[in-house]
């Protein structure tokens, strides 16, 4: 499964290495971070990191194969 | 030998450093943090349209406070809290490891209490991590409910046990079941598992949200004029827009701006700006402060909470006292959490150490060992060990669990969960003593005794020498684990061997250390004293068994008092002293309850040999009440001695409802128990239960033959070989037999009614009814205290025709004559039996029926034996003649009743 996350703001680029998995680029106000998801636990454990360092997330899609 | 669920909580309660006194559920010394309300900075604005959410929320048994990291949850509740004091309440802070029902509520009814809500005694607390006895919510919900007004109850960081369905349930319950005595308010970043929508649509919700935590205009504007910075409302709009009303952010900001050398042009900045909020202000706080200052930060983020000196230890410097008061003073990052101890914001150490890995790769393991030394030098054991782990150092660890003594906290208690699962992740690599024994310690607690062994020989060969502390700490956790693994394998031999080695490790250490591990020594005791049991060795073990009783009062022993209670029991009920067997399995039970252990955890003994003693009486209703009781528990399975007797007594109950044939067929699981070592008194009582049940199925020959190949070690089976060889018509050998018993010495009433109706029989067998009417009062009299009525029951007709014949002799005996009259079925007689003689299930028959109650067809039993189908027929002819059953349904019933499944 492989999975777009955009996150209102330009995330700094220490902040990116908190999700190693996934690559990322900055459009203007987002940053999109984007790559293969294992799982659900996965996918939730994501959203629990993101959560917890306070990045609000505007839109999260499952990508076509 | 069994091992249990080894129950029972707590540890020790250790804190020299935070000064906590009292023992805590399970040693967490920070406990006082979680349980106090955090203190509200100077800087926080008071939201009066909140305030009066909270306030008119008063009948509402719910509150939830749900908003994402930094929305300014808890700081709102613990305000309102303070200032505007609802009444009693109650304040806990959760933590992952809440998510074990058991470790929740204990903290709960710790929070009660600490915040002067005065809990009964009679509630208990939870023994075990990873549940809690249902009747200790509906005690603690009734007692609220019945409480005039409500608590206030407030769960903060609730999402960290979001995952929890179990606690939810619970927390649910006794919401319910409290009525109008408690107001539950859950702080969370996300929805709890609780059925919100019912909560809603009867009014009976107070819901704050992210939208409502939300700072407005004016609100930010008096937030940021409390950092000194006055602000334009139109400046207060634009930063308001750009947090989203944010609280965390707007805090970072002003802060940020402060330090900036033009505030007002930084905000401007800011606001043009399109950064994450935090990460971005964050960086900017931390670069406004001096380099130490940002080290130490970074270093300390790996740390939930942090003292001084833990932080030096970490940077290498000693300035950690002034920067921190600096950063409290400034209301940057930490806040105080009373005896010096500091908490830095979640959301703040989450980021900071995305910082730290960047910044210093590779320090995190290193800082985790620092920290995990510093810690366990501070008595700090399980947040060492957290650390330790962390840093993938398990020598360290189990060194650490093993020089604390604290190896039985893996066995017992509220830890053990949590313990067991720090170390399953414990790497291949880890050698020496130490690792070994917290193997061997995890699989005997996992029941997997060959392992467990296998770790322990590993370990002793390389014991240390010497006279250290630590050497002889290693050498007493070792010993106590021994006696475990020889209890399992059912040899006193090597139990009392390794209590010795265990003794001698104990002398060489210092009393304060062994009196902070009370438990180590209680379960040691138990064990010791039920492998002396196991092998008959009855004075030994009543000596060993009392001392574990006597040992430590604490509820870290609760579970190796209760254990050793109910076997104290057996043993009078092994001697025929029912008076002092029920006293004993009663406090058995009075351990259990006040403690609080869970009824699956119990160990079963003291309810079995309630039943036995009933069972004696003829009291065949509560009997069957509590077989089933045991049934229940977890030890029916795995500790041989319970699950012998639990068959044992089935057979005898099955005897004395009359249905002899199914009573054999009753015992076919004794064969099945697993035991290294024979017990002698075991064997007695199986082939006494086997000889009963032929005798009243009519089969004398049979009764006689069980003691021809297992001959009798005690008085009791003695007098029931007699019984067998009258029946069998060999008066003479019987009296023989009988006058061959040794003086009577530690022998109860049981006993000698047993042994006197055998030898009343047998003489009035021989035709001396004189000799036989004499010898019928003194049983008769030891009988009478006891109400001893089975042993007339089962004396067959000749007693009946005596007490016709001599209605005198009865005359004083009401507590009898009233059981005899209505004849219980009269034993059949071989002639009138229909069929073969009854018999226990062959291994294949028995491994049949399984798969025939798992609804598996004769072809896939087939299969799955690997045997041919008309062989899996012939099985279930079998099956079915021997459980007097026609069809599968029947025989699987009938099959269940007897046990056998």
């Amino acid at each position: 499964m492989r999975y777009e996350i955009r996150v209102d703001g330009l995330m700094s680029e220490e902040l990116t290495t908190a999700f190693p998995e996934l690559d990322s680029f900055v459009v203007p106000h987002q940053t999109v971070l984007y790559g293969q998801v294992d799982d659900e636990a996965h996918l939730y454990d994501l959203l629990i990191r993101f959560q917890s360092l306070g990045l609000h997330i505007a839109e999260f899609r499952r990508l076509p194969e | 030998m069994g091992v249990k669920a080894r129950s029972v909580g707590g540890g020790h309660g250790d804190s020299t450093v935070t000064g906590v006194t009292g023992v805590t559920p399970d040693g967490d010394p920070v406990l006082a943090a979680r349980l106090t309300v955090p203190t509200v900075p100077g800087t926080f604005v008071r939201r009066d349209r909140l305030v009066e959410q909270l306030t008119d929320g008063a009948h509402s048994p719910l509150t939830l406070v749900n908003g994402p990291a930094g929305a300014g949850k808890t700081l709102l509740v613990a305000d309102w809290i303070t200032a505007c004091a609802p009444g009693a309440f109650a304040w806990l802070t959760v933590e992952p490891q809440d998510s074990a029902p058991g470790v929740f509520w204990s903290y709960v009814l710790h929070a009660f209490r600490r915040h002067g809500v005065a809990l009964p005694d009679s509630i208990g607390s939870p023994a075990r991590p990873g549940e809690v006895d249902h009747s200790l919510l509906a005690r603690l919900a009734a007692w609220l409910n019945e409480r005039d007004g409500r608590v206030t109850l407030v769960l903060d960081e609730f999402d960290r046990v979001a995952g929890s369905a179990a606690v939810a349930d619970e927390v649910q319950f006794v919401l319910r079941h409290a009525g109008d005595g408690l107001r539950l308010v859950i702080i969370s970043r996300t929805e709890p598992l609780l059925p919100l929508y019912r909560y809603r649509a009867a009014g009976e919700l107070v819901d704050i949200r992210a939208d409502d935590l939300a700072f407005r205009t004016e609100e930010t504007a008096a937030l940021v004029d409390r950092h000194g910075l006055p602000l334009s409302a139109e400046a207060a709009r634009m930063l308001t827009e750009r947090t989203e009303g944010w609280a965390a952010g707007l805090r970072l900001c002003a802060l940020a701006a402060q330090r900036a050398d033009d505030p007002e042009s930084f905000l401007k900045d800011f606001e043009a700006g399109h950064s994450t909020v935090a990460d971005f202000l964050l960086g900017e706080v931390l670069r406004a402060h001096p380099a130490e200052t940002q080290d130490l930060l970074l270093r300390t983020s790996i740390l939930e909470k942090t003292h001084p000196d833990l932080a030096n230890a970490l940077t290498g410097r000693d300035d950690a006292e002034p920067v921190l008061e600096e950063l409290q003073r400034t209301n940057a990052f930490v806040e105080p959490i009373g005896r010096s101890w500091y908490r830095l914001h979640s959301l703040f150490a989450e980021i900071l150490r995305v910082h730290l890995r960047v910044r210093h790769p590779g320090l995190e393991p290193e800082l985790h060992r620092t920290a995990a030394e510093w810690l366990s030098r501070a008595g700090l054991l399980d947040e060492a060990l957290r650390h330790a782990a962390d840093a993938g150092d398990w020598e360290f660890a189990a060194a650490e669990l093993v020089d604390h003594l604290a190896i039985g906290r893996l066995l017992t208690g509220l830890a053990a969960e949590r313990l067991d699962v720090l170390f399953a992740g414990m790497a291949p690599e880890a050698s020496g003593p130490a690792p070994d024994l917290v193997r061997a310690a995890r699989e005997l607690a996992h029941h997997d005794v060959d392992r467990g062994f296998a770790y322990l020989r590993r370990a002793e060969e390389n014991l240390p020498g010497g006279d250290t502390d630590d050497a002889a700490a290693v050498r007493l956790t070792c010993a106590v684990l021994r006696v475990l693994a020889a209890r399992v394998a059912g040899s006193a031999d090597l139990a009392e061997t390794a209590a010795r080695d265990a003794a001698e490790a104990e002398h060489a250490l210092p009393d304060d250390r062994l009196e902070r591990s009370p438990e180590l020594t209680a379960l040691m005791l138990t064990d010791l004293g039920s492998a002396q049991l196991w092998a008959g060795r009855f004075d030994a073990a009543r000596a060993t068994l009392s001392a574990a009783v006597a040992a430590d009062q604490g509820l870290s022993t609760a579970f190796a008092r209760h254990e050793a209670l109910g076997r104290l029991a057996l043993i009078d009920f092994l001697h025929g002293r029912p008076g002092q067997a029920e006293a004993h399995a009663r406090a058995a039970i009075a351990e259990a309850e006040q403690s609080g252990l869970p009824a699956a955890d119990r160990t079963g003994m003291a309810q079995l040999v309630l039943a036995a003693v009933a069972i004696d009486r003829a009291d065949l209703v509560p009997a069957q009440g509590h077989l089933d009781q045991v049934a229940a528990t977890s030890a029916a399975a795995r500790d041989p001695v319970v699950a012998v007797e639990l068959a044992i007594l089935r057979s005898r109950m099955l005897v004395a409802k009359g249905d002899s044939r199914a009573a054999l067929v009753a015992l076919g699981p004794v064969a099945r128990v697993p035991s290294a070592e024979p017990s002698p008194w075991v064997s007695d009582r199986i082939a006494m239960a086997t000889s009963s049940a032929h005798l009243a199925d009519g089969d004398p020959k049979a009764a006689v033959k069980v003691f021809e190949e297992q001959p009798p070690h005690c008085a009791e089976s003695v007098a029931a070989e007699a019984r067998a060889r009258v029946a069998a018509g060999d008066g003479e050998r019987a009296l023989r037999i009988l006058d061959d018993l040794p003086e009577p010495g530690d022998r109860g009433p049981v006993i000698d009614v047993w042994v006197l109706l055998a030898r009343a029989q047998a003489v009035d067998a021989l035709g001396d009814s004189v000799a036989a009417e004499s010898l019928l009062p003194r049983a008769l009299a030891a009988a009478r205290p006891h109400h001893l009525r089975r042993p007339f029951l089962e004396a067959g007709p000749w007693l009946r025709r005596l007490l016709l014949e001599r209605p005198v002799l009865a005359r004083e005996h009401a507590w009898l004559t009233g059981a005899l009259a209505p004849r219980p079925a009269a034993p059949r007689h071989r002639e009138e039996s229909v069929g073969p003689p009854p018999e226990p299930l062959s291994t294949r028959e028995q491994d049949v029926l399984e798969r025939l109650a798992q609804l598996m067809s004769t072809e896939e039993i087939a299969a799955d034996l690997h045997l041919s189908v008309n062989t899996v027929k012939t099985h279930l002819k079998g099956i079915y003649r021997k459980l007097a059953a026609s069809r599968r349904g029947e025989a699987v019933r009938r099959a269940r009743e007897l046990g056998l499944l």
